[in-house]
């Protein structure tokens, strides 16, 4: 898979189709691989598929884009990315809400097996890991090797991943994997929205309690590309800094809330959390309600509207005129 | 021990409008504790943190010279953008706010001592160089210092600040001033017209046993350097003052620094030999 | 380390001594939080972490809080400073890695100084007593080798422990240290030749653990003269800018100042509320935006820059010391595998 993953790369830069690629290399520590970019042909053989290519490679494809000052012709770059299913529907939503010009991307779609979460092993401190077809071997530093199977090792939202492909690319690799079912996917928060409300509430106090206002959440989600956050403005200002919970309640909620109708499910955010804030039970409940009334799920089609950034003649207006 | 986060309330004496646009305006602040006062004394150069509490703080330039017991002046431009200038503008007569300071290095004075002083200034960035100026036309200590010339220019005659002071000094046969406005904006304009570094290369008196000061917009200061070093002035005698976003002020908080060197502790005043030692990051 | 008496102490025994010390102090130990370890207020009946490698956010945030407000102001615009809720006690920070450690020593230079001082972090500084537990397990990110430390490191502890399995031996480091063991005398023996021969076997082996050796000593130099370097164009291009690296460093210090009002003040002129202060990374982009939209460090590049030459050559300009101790948190917690590590070695390797 990775040689075809170069060779079509090596065309792309031979046919001057592309300027930059972002791909993944080897990261430098076990069960890690790493975004790079690459601009020089002899940097196409460092480039690496595997399951630990976890990170959503859309992010940072709105930086190429931004209107430079004083250079208003400047020629926009042509970039090359490797999409997985996650990574292309976040490039989706990032063309709908014309951040990214479609024809300056060429998109590799790469089917892909999930990836593996590392917040699932602990305690142990892995020297070396190899990936051997389904299974991981791991190394601990007392010299003992253990194989773990990789399906236990997978991050849960790509357990039930529902598009292991992007669904808009320029060209797609790989076999199609197995999907699981649409019920399964949605399994964790039909359990969660049992619950009464006050252990919801309880809940999400305890989890976002954790956080420390670092903005890795934000940094690392593609749709959070605002120049200036609504969280960092000053007039006016609606929360402080600080990781009091109320200033981290009303970062969370409206981060989160922002995302609606937006949010593809990528798990960047999940990931990216340092304090392993139980973030998905929040963003996905929005993904499913989103689905229920408006019957739409983002990322999969370049030419539906998102709901919530459309007006209708005919849509309901008693909100505004009889509050 | 003391605590520096802490301001020290002032109330507003007396605010003058300085500009046609009316968005830059000059307060002077009067020391709500005497004992605060008279720990308040500083050298010409140095800036302060103006404390608004509930909105927050910025650091502005003292613009009164040491020698004004009374009071203290800053000179400040509202910016949109800015919380603190938005509100400042908005106040009144007998508002109390708070001052933080003096902080920074401020103008080495005793180092301009018997020389001549050439003081450049650009819109409204002549708050410092007008306190420099005060302090020198003093009568204690106007005889310290030799020929003093005053070369101030802005976008236009609107936009000059400190007129009042300005003509007075003008009157006087100890200081030559200068004035000039890039466009005369279709009003009844007297003195020159020309960008700053233009009218120093005309009129500029020669660099010998000379200081330069020079404060502006960075797009000034950058113009003009080249012609002071083409009139022979070498870069050790080149003043400047820089800007940077501040917090503390006091060099804890980790970002109004260039290279190594902290603007609000080891700053704002640097020659312009220092600042060919640091990295170009302003 | 020559000729100092080592004192014993079962581990047992140390859960009792810092029950009978509560009173006396605030004290900080490392415990187990769903498989990571943190420095939490010590309970009695609880039990200490141990084994743990290190925490995730360094414990610079006892005596340096992710926020902690600078004063309250009230409607009359009087202004009441807060003085650092120690309930009268002291602090003390229990169980702390040498990396963190020395950390506190860098931190304590930043914060006290000859021209101003910060009585925040100070007050709690002075009254805090700091003992550390040297590392039987450094990481496979750990690097403290590469910047002058090591496993048994004493900068910016008062008293080093060592866990020889049941037992803890205790070294004194600094008089503090001393008078700490003196005070405390009754909970300790006198350690014993062969319990500092198993100490000594025991801190070789760690120091051989550690193979993460970057050779970084010309690291300033080197840098003093490449600003303008080529290879910063390439070295920030995967950076989030997300500051997961300086929130968990234990040196980075950067901070915001901020005012909170209280909305059901009455009069909107004057209002009541606080003045507080709160982590900050120089690694955002609003970090150094000007009001007037002027921004000096407008991408990433300026700003990985920036938080490369801090570290590495405008710290050892001010302070005389490069501010990294290898603890490898940056590394570890990256979401993008930007390695600390790597970047130097390219830095030291380009011509």
């Amino acid at each position: 898979m990775i040689e075809k993953i170069k060779e079509t790369v090596k065309k792309l830069f031979k046919e001057n189709k592309i300027d930059i690629f972002i791909g993944y290399n080897e990261g430098t520590l076990p069960l890690r691989s790493t975004p790079c970019f690459i601009t020089k042909p002899e940097d196409i053989e460092k480039l690496v598929w595997n399951s630990y290519c976890s990170n959503n490679l859309a992010v940072y494809l709105p930086r190429f884009f931004v209107p430079q000052q004083g250079a208003k012709d400047a020629k926009l770059p042509r970039i090359g990315i490797l999409a997985k299913g996650c990574d292309g529907r976040s490039i989706v939503g990032l063309i709908k809400e014309h951040q990214i010009p479609r024809e300056n991307i060429y998109i590799i779609g790469i089917h892909c097996g999930g990836m593996i979460d590392t917040k699932k092993i602990k305690k142990v401190d892995i020297v070396a890991a190899e990936e051997k077809n389904d299974k991981v071997l791991v190394e601990d530093e007392d010299k003992r090797k253990v194989e773990l199977k990789k399906e236990e090792l997978l991050a849960d939202m790509c357990k039930t991943c529902q598009y292991t492909a992007p669904v808009v690319y320029d060209i797609l690799l790989g076999k199609e994997k197995q999907k699981t079912s649409k019920e399964d996917r949605e399994a964790f928060i039909k359990e969660f929205e049992k619950k009464p409300l006050e252990e919801r509430w309880k809940y999400f106090q305890e989890q976002i309690s954790k956080c420390i206002r670092c903005n890795a959440c934000r940094q690392a989600c593609p749709n959070c590309y605002c120049k200036e956050c609504f969280a960092d403005q000053t007039k006016p200002k609606w929360i402080g800094p600080t990781n009091d919970i109320s200033d981290v309640m009303f970062y969370q909620i409206g981060r989160i809330f922002h995302q609606a109708g937006r949010c593809v499910d990528c798990g960047a955010c999940v990931r990216a959390c340092p304090m392993d804030v139980d973030l998905r039970v929040f963003t996905y409940k929005l993904i499913k309600d989103v689905k229920e009334f408006f019957e739409y799920e983002a990322g999969v089609s370049l030419e539906e509207n998102p709901p919530l950034a459309t007006f209708k003649q005919d849509d309901k207006q008693e909100f505004i005129t009889e509050p | 021990m003391s605590n520096p986060y802490v301001p020290m309330p002032v109330t507003i004496e007396k605010i003058v409008i300085e500009n046609k646009v009316r968005d830059i305006k000059t307060f002077d602040l009067r020391f709500n504790d005497k004992k605060d006062a008279d720990r308040f004394k500083f050298n010409c150069g140095q800036f302060a943190e103006i404390s608004i509490l509930g909105v927050g703080e910025s650091p502005i330039g003292i613009a009164s010279s040491p020698m004004d017991e009374d009071f203290v002046q800053f000179t400040v431009k509202k910016y949109p953008t800015g919380t603190v200038t938005s509100v400042l503008h908005n106040l009144c007569t007998g508002d109390v706010i708070g001052v933080r300071g003096p902080y920074g290095n401020g103008f080495p004075m005793k180092e301009f001592e018997g020389k001549n002083l050439l003081i450049i200034g650009g819109g409204f960035a002549l708050t410092t160089l007008r306190s420099l100026t005060k302090y020198i036309l003093h009568k204690k200590n106007r005889q310290c210092f030799k020929d003093i010339t005053l070369l101030y220019g802005a976008r236009g005659p609107g936009e000059l600040i400190y007129r009042s002071e300005l003509d007075e000094w003008d009157k006087r046969d100890d200081i030559n001033i200068i004035l000039t406005v890039d466009d005369r904006c279709g009003l009844d304009w007297k003195g020159c017209v020309g960008m700053v570094p233009n009218v120093l290369k005309e009129q500029a008196p020669g660099s010998k046993d000379c200081i330069a000061l020079v404060c502006g917009p960075f797009i000034m200061v950058k113009y003009t350097i080249p012609p002071l070093l083409d009139l022979g002035f070498i870069p050790e005698k080149i003043f400047t003052s820089l800007e940077m976003r501040m917090k503390c002020g006091i060099g804890k908080c980790g970002r109004c620094n260039i290279g190594s060197k902290y603007v609000c502790k080891d700053g704002p005043v640097f020659t312009y030999k220092e600042l060919q030692g640091m990295p170009n990051e302003y | 380390m020559e000729n100092k008496i080592f004192k014993l102490i079962k581990k047992k025994e140390i859960l009792k001594l810092l029950e009978s010390l509560t009173k006396e102090y605030n004290i900080f130990v490392p415990i187990e939080d769903n498989g990571d370890a943190r420095f939490s207020e010590f309970k009695s009946g609880q039990d200490i972490y141990w084994d743990y490698r290190n925490t995730k956010i360094s414990p610079k945030e006892i005596l340096f809080p992710q926020a902690e407000t600078l004063f309250c102001f009230g409607p009359e615009a009087e202004v009441k400073s807060e003085e650092p809720a120690s309930g009268g006690k002291g602090y003390l920070i229990f169980g702390i890695r040498p990396c963190d450690a020395k950390a506190i020593s860098l931190l304590d230079k930043v914060f006290g100084g000859e021209d101003f001082e910060d009585p925040y972090y100070l007050e709690r500084r002075k009254k805090t007593t700091v003992i550390s537990l040297a590392c039987n397990k450094p990481q496979i990110d750990c690097f403290c080798t590469s910047l002058n430390g090591k496993p048994d490191n004493e900068e910016g502890a008062d008293v080093i422990l060592f866990d020889l399995g049941e037992d803890i031996l205790a070294g004194a480091v600094t008089k503090k240290g001393e008078k700490f063991i003196e005070k405390q005398n009754k909970w300790f023996e006198d350690a014993g030749q062969s319990d500092v021969a198993k100490k000594d076997k025991i801190m070789d082996l760690s120091l051989k653990k550690i193979k993460s050796q970057i050779d970084i000593q010309n690291i300033k130099e080197r840098l003093d003269n490449d600003f303008t370097a080529s290879f910063w164009d390439e070295i920030h291009q995967k950076c989030l800018g997300c500051g997961i690296c300086t929130y968990f460093c234990p040196t980075c210090h950067c901070f915001d100042i901020t005012d909170e009002i209280n909305p059901k003040a009455a009069d909107s002129k004057t209002p009541k509320g606080k003045r507080v202060r709160c982590w900050d990374s120089c690694m955002y982009p609003l970090f150094t935006l000007h009001a007037s939209g002027h921004n000096p460090r407008p991408t990433y590049k300026e700003r990985m820059r920036q938080r490369i030459m801090h570290k590495f050559n405008y710290c050892p300009e001010n302070y005389s010391e490069i501010f990294c101790v290898g603890c490898g948190r940056c590394v570890r917690n990256c979401p993008v595998n930007i390695d600390l590590r790597e970047m130097l070695i390219s830095i030291e390797s380009t011509k």
